[in-house]
C-alpha cells in the first residue's frame, strides 16, 4: 500500500544539505517520491509501506547528519 | 545527570561539541607550534582537531559524492585532507573548524527561521471538550465531528472552527487574523482554531476540525509559499548548475599551471556559491513567516518580488476604504416631521431588497417610540437592540420597484414614491429649489440621498452613508509616502465619488464603474507601464483581483477561496496591512538584492585574493563562512520587519 510520511529537519545549513538527504530517501527501496525542502525544512516521502518504514528514513536522514522529527 | 541523560545531552548538541572541541584543538596546537620548539606535537594535535571537526563533515561527504553530488562538505574534505598531505597542518584544521563553526551558526540561524512556521502550528490546542451523550466528555481536537458542539472556557484556545451557540465572550483572534483588539463573539458568530477565548464559556458548532480548519489552511499555504522558488532562486539555481563545474575546472586548470596545491584548494573551497544559494531563499522565507505572523498570506516569492516592483495600489471603495455597511446619514423634513419621513419611506421600501432600502429600514425600527422617549435619532447599529423595542412597519397595499431609480408604493390611499432624480422626473414631480440644494449638499459629503415624496409633493430627503473605514486616509497617505500612487474604483456617481477621494485623500478616482469596468480599469493601468495591486473583497472583486499584477483580498479568514487563490490575503478587515504588506515586499525585493550583490562581490574578491596569494585556505574559509552567516543574518532582518 501506498503511504505518505512527513518529516522535519530544523537543522538544514545548506540547500545543497537538502538535495543530499532528497538523494539519499530516493535510494531507499519502497520510496515512490520524495520532496525535500530547505527554507521549510519539510520533508515528505510517498512509500510503498510493504517495503519501507519511518524507522528506515529516519535513519537515512541521520545517516546525512541530520535530526529528523515526525510531523 | 546519569549516563543517559549525557547520552541525550551529547545526541542533541554534538555539532556545537565536536565544533568547541575541534575549535579547543586546533587553539592548542597552534599554541604548541608558537611557544615549543615541537613540531611533531603541534601537527599531531593539530590534525586531530581536524579529524575531531571533519568526521561528521566527512560522513556526509562521502554520502555526497555516493549520491552523485558535489557539495560543499566534499570539497572541504578535500582541502583538509589535501592540506595535511603536503604538510599545512595548520590549514588543514583551521579550514575543517572554520567551516564546522560555520555550519553550526548557519543551522542555528536556519532553524530560527523555520521556527516562524512551528509557533503557528503550535497554536491549535490537541484536546477538545465536547458534549457526547449527554457529558462532556476530553477528546483529541482532530477527532471532533462536524455538527458537535465543543465547550471553550475561558482563557482557553478554541481547538476548532466553529459558530457560536451559547455563550457571549471576547475572542483574541490575533494569531489567524492579525488582529490587535479581541473580537466579540456571541451567537452566529464564526470562530477560529487556534483563537484564545478570553471571558466567557463559549459552546462553538463544529464546522471544521484537525486538518480542516482555517488555521491548517494558513498554515499549509504559508509553507506552499516558502517551498515555491523565487524568479531570482530559479535564476541562481541555474547559474549554480554551471558554476561549480566551472570552479573544479579552474582549480584543475590553476594546479596544472601553477603546481600550487593549495592555491587549487583555496578555490574550490570559496568556490561554493554558499552565500548566493542561501540569501534568497532565507529572505523569502523570513518575510512570508513574519506576514502570517501579522495576518497576511504572500502567496510565495514570485509574488512577493513582483509586489516588490508596485507603484499603483487600486482600491475597490465599498466594503474596502467603507465599511461596506450602508447606514441613514441624516433625514431632513419638508413641512413634516423627520421621523414620519423615515416612517413614510420605510413603508415603501419595506418589500424592497435593495442596500439601500436595508439601511433605511434599519433606521425607521430603530426611531426611538415617542411614547417613552421624544428624543431625536441616535444612529444605532442593528443587533443591538431586542425586537421587543423595534417600532413595527406597516406593509405597503401594493410597491412597484424603478430598476435604479427607486420605488412607488401605495398604503392606506397614500401613493409614497422614494427614489432619484430620475424617478421624479419620470413621474411629473417637481423639486424645489431648497430640497436640489439639501441633496447636492448631501452628495458632496459624499452621501447617497433619496427624495420622499407623498401624493406628489416632496415631505424630505434621506441621505445615507456607507462610513469610511477609520484606517482608510491614514492607509492611502503611507502609500504615497512610499512613492505609490493611489486610486478608488467605485459604482457611485461622480460627485459621491469625488467626496469620498476627497476625504481618504486618494491621488485619483473612476466613478460610476460596472464590475467589468474595473477590470479594464486596471489593465488600463497596466497598459501605461505601472505595476498594480488591487484590494477588493476577494468576491465580487475576484475578476479585478486576477487581473491586477497582484491581487489583495481582505478579510480572507472564513472564505476559503480567497485564502488560496489571492496573491495577497489579509486574514482580517485590517486595511492598516496593506501599506505593511507592499512595504514588506518592497523591503524583501532590495534583501534579495543586497544578498546576492553581497555574495556576488565576496566571490569575486576572494577569487582575486587568491589568484594573488593574498588568501589562503583558512582566511579564504573565514571569509566564506562569514558571508554565508551575513547573509542570512540579514535575510532574518525581514522576520522583525
Amino acid at each position: 500500500m501506498s503511504d505518505t510520511i512527513q518529516f522535519r529537519v530544523q537543522d538544514f545549513d545548506c540547500p545543497t544539505c537538502a538535495s543530499t538527504v532528497e538523494r539519499a530517501l530516493a535510494n531507499v527501496d519502497g520510496v515512490e517520491d520524495v520532496e525535500v525542502h530547505f527554507t521549510t525544512g519539510r520533508v515528505e516521502i510517498d512509500y510503498d509501506d510493504s517495503l519501507a518504514d519511518d524507522e528506515t528514513f529516519a535513519q537515512a536522514i541521520e545517516n546525512q547528519g541530520y535530526t529528523p522529527q515526525r510531523a | 545527570m546519569n549516563s543517559q541523560s549525557l547520552v541525550r545531552y551529547y545526541r542533541k548538541h554534538r555539532q556545537a561539541l565536536v565544533t568547541a572541541t575541534s575549535g579547543l584543538l586546533y587553539a592548542v596546537g597552534w599554541s604548541l607550534g608558537q611557544v615549543t620548539s615541537s613540531d611533531a606535537a603541534s601537527a599531531a594535535v593539530l590534525v586531530l582537531a581536524a579529524v575531531v571537526g571533519g568526521y561528521d563533515i566527512a560522513r556526509t561527504a562521502y554520502h555526497e559524492v555516493r549520491s552523485k553530488t558535489l557539495g560543499i562538505k566534499t570539497l572541504v574534505v578535500l582541502a583538509a585532507v589535501g592540506a595535511i598531505a603536503i604538510g599545512e597542518y595548520w590549514e588543514a584544521a583551521a579550514v575543517v573548524f572554520l567551516f564546522s563553526l560555520g555550519s553550526h551558526l548557519e543551522g542555528r540561524t536556519m532553524r530560527k527561521t523555520r521556527t516562524a512556521l512551528q509557533d503557528l502550528l503550535e497554536l491549535a490546542p490537541d484536546t477538545a471538550t465536547v458534549r457526547r451523550d449527554g457529558e462532556q466528555q476530553e477528546v483529541p481536537a482532530r477527532d471532533v465531528e462536524e455538527g458537535e458542539v465543543v465547550i471553550v472556557k475561558p482563557g482557553e484556545k478554541i481547538p476548532v472552527d466553529g459558530v457560536v451557540v451559547g455563550g457571549e465572550s471576547a475572542v483574541n483572534q490575533a494569531p489567524v487574523t492579525g488582529e490587535s483588539t479581541p473580537v466579540h463573539k456571541a451567537d452566529g458568530a464564526e470562530v477560529y482554531a487556534g483563537t484564545v477565548n478570553q471571558e466567557g464559556a463559549l459552546d462553538v458548532r463544529t464546522t471544521g476540525a484537525g486538518s480542516d480548519t482555517t488555521l491548517q489552511r494558513i498554515i499549509r499555504r504559508v509553507e506552499a509559499a516558502q517551498e515555491a522558488q523565487s524568479p531570482t532562486e530559479s535564476i541562481i539555481d541555474r547559474f549554480a548548475k554551471y558554476y561549480t563545474p566551472g570552479v573544479l575546472a579552474l582549480a584543475v586548470v590553476a594546479y596544472a599551471v601553477t603546481q600550487n596545491a593549495i592555491l587549487s584548494l583555496t578555490l574550490l573551497v570559496i568556490g561554493c556559491p554558499g552565500a548566493l544559494v542561501i540569501g534568497p531563499p532565507v529572505s523569502i522565507v523570513s518575510a512570508i513567516g513574519n506576514a502570517a505572523r501579522s495576518g497576511v498570506l504572500l502567496k510565495g516569492g514570485e509574488h512577493l518580488e513582483r509586489a516588490g516592483k508596485l507603484d499603483l495600489v487600486a482600491f475597490d471603495k465599498t466594503g474596502t476604504l467603507t465599511r461596506g455597511e450602508t447606514a441613514v446619514a441624516g433625514v431632513e423634513g419638508f413641512g413634516v416631521e423627520d421621523d414620519d419621513v423615515l416612517e413614510l419611506a420605510a413603508i415603501a421600501e419595506k418589500k424592497s431588497e435593495h442596500h439601500l432600502a436595508d439601511a433605511i429600514l434599519d433606521a425607521a425600527r430603530q426611531r426611538p417610540r415617542p411614547a417613552t422617549d421624544g428624543g431625536t435619532t441616535a444612529q444605532q447599529t442593528a443587533g443591538t437592540i431586542p425586537d421587543a423595542d423595534t417600532r413595527s412597519i406597516p406593509d405597503p397595499d401594493d410597491f412597484d420597484v424603478v430598476a435604479g431609480k427607486g420605488v412607488v408604493a401605495h398604503q392606506g390611499g397614500r401613493e409614497i414614491i422614494v427614489g432619484n432624480r430620475a424617478l421624479l422626473a419620470e413621474q411629473d414631480v417637481e423639486i424645489p429649489v431648497d430640497v436640489a440644494a439639501s441633496v447636492r449638499d448631501r452628495e458632496q459629503r459624499g452621501e447617497t440621498a433619496v427624495h420622499v415624496v407623498r401624493d406628489g409633493t416632496i415631505v424630505g430627503v434621506i441621505a445615507m452613508r456607507d462610513e469610511l473605514r477609520e484606517a482608510a486616509p491614514g492607509v492611502v497617505a503611507a502609500l504615497q509616502d512610499a512613492g505609490i500612487e493611489t486610486v478608488m474604483l467605485t459604482g457611485d456617481n461622480e460627485r459621491t465619488a469625488t467626496a469620498v477621494a476627497d476625504e481618504v485623500g486618494i491621488d485619483e478616482y473612476r466613478a460610476a464603474l460596472l464590475p467589468e469596468d474595473k477590470q479594464a480599469a486596471i489593465e488600463g493601468f497596466q497598459d501605461d507601464g505601472h505595476i498594480v495591486a488591487m484590494v477588493g473583497d476577494g468576491i465580487n472583486d475576484a475578476p479585478s483581483l486576477a487581473t491586477a499584477d497582484v491581487g489583495i483580498a481582505m478579510g480572507a479568514a472564513g472564505t476559503d477561496t480567497a485564502i488560496e487563490t489571492a496573491d495577497m490575503a489579509l486574514m482580517a478587515d485590517d486595511l492598516d496591512r496593506i501599506p505593511y504588506a507592499v512595504l514588506l515586499s518592497k523591503a524583501t525585493r532590495w534583501n534579495v538584492l543586497e544578498n546576492v550583490a553581497l555574495a556576488v562581490l565576496t566571490v569575486t574578491v576572494l577569487l582575486a585574493g587568491v589568484l594573488t596569494s593574498y588568501v589562503t585556505l583558512a582566511s579564504g574559509m573565514l571569509v566564506h563562512e562569514a558571508s554565508v552567516l551575513a547573509v542570512i543574518l540579514n535575510g532574518m532582518r525581514l522576520l522583525r520587519y
